[in-house]
């Protein structure tokens, strides 16, 4: 099969026999996934099952050693993670990563206005190409979390529930077609998560793909749509969230917690 | 057959007593840095000190060796460490700061221990450093000479090695240490006396600097420069062993010294013998250099670089007296025109520092070798040496040759994509060293490079006048790379590489400009420097000035380029006025506080960029209003 080639015209992100080993341990054993547009799709598991691994293959924070990730059937294997991102692709991390030396709407900004270039121009101090456009794009995105009073905070000021929020507008304001977090709400309090799951839902309705690792279980239930185990690197099972969590094997694993 | 071979076994006893002083270098290094988890970067200038302070006692004041060695190696030298541990390091490490920090402190160490020798013993080269063990013969085995002070020496080494293996695994002190440096909170907590342990580690690596000093001291003129640049050199050492292990740093060691003094004996025909003497006379900057380029495993790679304090701007009132500070030379008599020249020159050197460095976060120490290369190619272009281009006048050549320096910033640029923190620091500055040794301090570039009165209109009042053209020029497009989306870009870069480049920053690219700027600016200085003093001085570039000019660039404020120009006034200012060593001793002083003043000294003088206070709408003037009436009334 030649790079680049496409099957069918699977929207959304997708992997197909991922492997990922560190030395002599297998992280990742060849798993499969889709996370289609308009669906949240959960992943769930036990500490250490790699799903934070699978994050970085699918996100490209590392390259795996096997297997193939598509992004809107677009084969996205060999790019880089900052040229996945331009194509569409949005993810957070485990621990919240902003930039404490920019402002909260700074911060928002860097997501939104990779896509265009202006290096030179910007050396030469001109205007970047697409600066409405960016700057659009992070008071949408700053307006959707409720982050537009802190705008002009310094990052590093905010509680570690506003970091995650942060995160999350500086993933959408590029835009993307897939987004892919890391226990979003790990750090927010209840009204937080109820508001982040309403944004979750609403992007979804808009024609989102989201791929999530949660550990909140009766979250999951009722976010989801679709839910994938991952235990040992190898996907356990697959299917609808809620026949997945009630499956007695995802208990057992969950109890062993 | 048996003469060659003769000969052979001679330089390899010669090549042991070299490779055993780098291999102790070495073993030092990676204990203290396994101890405290900070690379010393001042080992060499330990070493340099208490070889001065034996020279001192023996020959000065006439003690006998054995007690002037007992007090120098077994009290003074660890006595340093541990006042180096406790007033500098442990507030950093206690206050968890990252390897970055830790380098920085350890940079400036170095450079206030150089200038402390430079003002206490002066400039001039001793050259008799008293030996340890005399060089008696002890035997002719086949009738080569096997020396006692080579044998004492190797035997030293493999013995002190094999003490700290052995204390490593039975005594459980390395567990200890390895404790103290993952987490010294949380080993403090399950009973370890972190400062105990760490203090120990410092005494240690103290006592194998100066035994190193010593040691390699007799085999070269003592002076405050030449001892901390060899043993800077033989970091090749550590870095071959990537800072953890002791066997494979006493075989690198060894070897090295070993295949250096066997060396001496190739003598390839014709255009070749340059370059093997090249070779020979460089055999660890070359190691060093290869050692470093290899790929690093180990989580060095991975560490967060300098903090910087968030969104702090220089103030208006230090830029206009930076600038009047610039412009104020115009109207100087001759005399001291001519050493302002040198301002804006290094003005520009710190500033490739402060991209780099301080917009990027890539610690870079290599600044003064492409300082070096833009120097000494408009110093070829002017007088006409290079093959096939006539002579060419000031300005064209020095614009040729930062041209041609800009892309050779690849050099540290390519490296720095994988690399970061202490591994992307050691890259750099093996880097430096290996174009100071092996491309400045050559036949070629030390002979017979004049530059005679270029012809520049109006002198050197034109020549300082282009200077601050070519000053405004670079500020401004600094200016640039820090605003807008790069500046941002940057900064996200800095504080989180991971975060930026999933947020779709282009790392690798960025990193590149990064470096390529920072050559064409440090260039541009070298180059404008050599202008301003007709000739080009290979010694103007080591890595210890490259050191030295680093740590500047911190204290002023490693994210200041109003900081930049400042230091560069005040160094030069000092190194006129107060003659050599102070410059390096305050510099020094500076950067070991550095932990207590984040974002350096224009830290102080800029003010902090506040977030815009709340302001009441109309509808909260109304309330405000109804509240206070309804309080009054």
């Amino acid at each position: 099969m030649t790079e680049g080639a496409t099957t069918g015209t699977a929207a959304g992100l997708s992997a197909h026999g991922l492997v990922r080993r560190f030395g002599g341990a297998t992280a990742v054993d060849g798993v499969d996934l889709t996370v289609p547009p308009g669906r949240i799709t959960a992943l769930v598991g036990p500490n250490g099952a790699g799903k934070s691994t699978l994050f970085d293959c699918l996100g490209g924070a590392t390259r795996a050693d096997g297997g193939r990730v598509r992004l809107d059937g677009r084969d996205i294997t060999r790019l880089p993670d900052h040229a996945r991102a331009r194509l569409g692709l949005a993810r957070t991390f485990q621990q919240p990563a902003v930039f404490p030396g920019l402002t909260v709407g700074e911060n928002v900004r860097v997501g939104a206005e990779q896509r265009a270039p202006g290096t030179v121009r910007g050396l030469l101090g001109l205007p970047a190409a697409g600066r409405g456009a960016a700057r659009t794009a992070t008071t949408r995105a700053l307006r959707l979390l409720g982050l537009e009073g802190v705008r002009d905070r310094p990052a590093a000021d905010l509680p570690t529930g506003a970091l995650r929020l942060l995160e999350l507008a500086r993933a959408l304001a590029a835009d993307p077609r897939v987004l892919l977090l890391d226990e979003p709400t790990a750090g927010l309090d209840t009204e937080q998560t109820d508001h982040l799951a309403a944004v979750l839902r609403a992007l979804a309705a808009e024609g989102l793909a989201v791929l999530l690792v949660e550990h909140d279980a009766e979250l999951v239930a009722e976010l989801a749509d679709t839910a994938y185990v991952l235990a040992a690197g190898k996907v356990l099972l697959s299917g609808p969230a809620r026949t997945v969590l009630a499956d007695e094997r995802v208990a057992g694993l969950w109890g062993a917690r | 057959m048996p003469d060659t071979l003769g000969l052979g076994l001679d330089l390899l006893l010669a090549g042991l007593a070299v490779g055993s002083a780098a291999a102790l270098s070495g073993v030092g290094l990676i204990v203290t840095h396994r101890a405290t988890g900070v690379l010393n970067l001042a080992q060499g200038a330990q070493a340099m000190l208490i070889a001065y302070l034996l020279r001192e006692l023996v020959v000065v004041r006439h003690w006998p060796l054995a007690l002037a060695a007992v007090c120098c190696l077994l009290i003074a030298a660890p006595a340093l460490g541990v006042l180096l541990e406790a007033a500098v390091f442990r507030p950093l490490l206690r206050r968890g700061a990252g390897p970055a920090e830790t380098l920085v402190a350890s940079v400036g160490v170095f450079v206030l221990l150089i200038g402390t020798a430079v003002l206490v013993w002066g400039t001039t080269p001793f050259g008799d450093a008293p030996a340890l063990a005399p060089a008696t013969v002890l035997a002719r085995p086949g009738g080569h000479p096997l020396r006692l002070d080579t044998l004492t020496q190797l035997a030293g080494v493999l013995l002190l090695t094999a003490a700290i293996g052995l204390a490593d695994r039975y005594t459980g002190l390395g567990v200890r240490l390895r404790a103290v440096v993952d987490d010294r909170r949380l080993a403090a907590l399950t009973g370890i006396d972190a400062d105990r342990v760490s203090a120990f580690g410092w005494a240690f690596g103290s006592f194998t600097a100066g035994l190193v000093g010593v040691l390699l001291a007799p085999y070269l003129l003592l002076d405050p420069y030449g001892l901390p640049l060899l043993v800077l050199e033989t970091m090749a050492v550590a870095v071959a062993a990537r800072l953890r292990s002791l066997p494979v740093a006493v075989a690198t060691g060894l070897a090295l010294g070993v295949v250096q003094s066997e060396l001496t004996r190739w003598r390839p025909p014709g255009q070749l013998l340059p370059l093997a003497q090249a070779l020979q006379a460089n055999l660890f900057v070359v190691a060093l250099l290869v050692a470093a380029l290899l790929p690093w495993r180990t989580a060095l790679a991975a560490d967060r670089g300098l903090p910087v304090p968030y969104g702090r701007t220089t103030s208006a009132g230090v830029r206009a007296a930076c600038l009047v500070l610039l412009l104020l030379p115009l109207w100087f008599r001759a005399d001291d025109l001519r050493h302002a020249l040198a301002v804006p020159a290094l003005a520009l050197v710190l500033l490739s520092t402060v991209v780099v460095t301080g917009y990027g976060g890539q610690v870079s120490l290599g600044q003064a070798g492409y300082a070096g290369l833009g120097a000494l190619g408009t110093a070829l272009l002017v007088s006409g040496r290079v093959p096939g281009l006539p002579a060419l006048p000031a300005v064209p050549a020095l614009l040729l040759a930062v041209t041609a320096a800009v892309p050779l910033g690849l050099l540290t640029g390519w490296p720095a994509i994988r690399r970061r923190g202490l591994a992307l620091a050691l890259t750099t500055l093996a880097v430096g060293t290996a174009l100071s040794r092996l491309v400045f301090d050559q036949p070629y570039a030390t002979t017979g490079l004049d530059l005679g009165r270029t012809a520049l209109p109006g002198g050197d009042r034109g020549l300082y006048a282009v200077e601050l053209l070519l000053l405004g020029a670079a500020l401004l497009l600094v200016r640039n790379l820090h605003r807008g989306r790069l500046g941002r870009a940057l900064t996200a870069l800095r504080d989180q590489q991971s975060a930026a480049s999933a947020a779709g920053v282009d790392v690798p690219r960025l990193k590149l400009l990064l470096f390529m700027t920072g050559a064409g600016l440090a260039a541009l200085g070298g180059a404008l420097t050599t202008l301003a003093s007709h000739s080009f001085d290979p010694n103007a570039f080591d890595p210890v000035r490259g050191l030295l000019w680093f740590a500047a660039a911190v204290v002023a404020g490693v994210d200041s380029a109003a900081g930049a120009v400042a230091a560069a006034a005040a160094l030069t200012t000092l190194d006129t006025l107060a003659g050599q060593g102070v410059s390096a001793v305050v510099v020094g002083v500076g950067a070991v506080a550095i932990g207590r003043l984040p974002g350096g000294l224009a830290g102080l003088a800029g003010r902090r960029r506040r977030p815009p206070r709340p302001v009441l709408g109309p509808l909260g003037r109304r309330v405000r209003a109804r509240l206070t009436g309804g309080g009054a009334g």
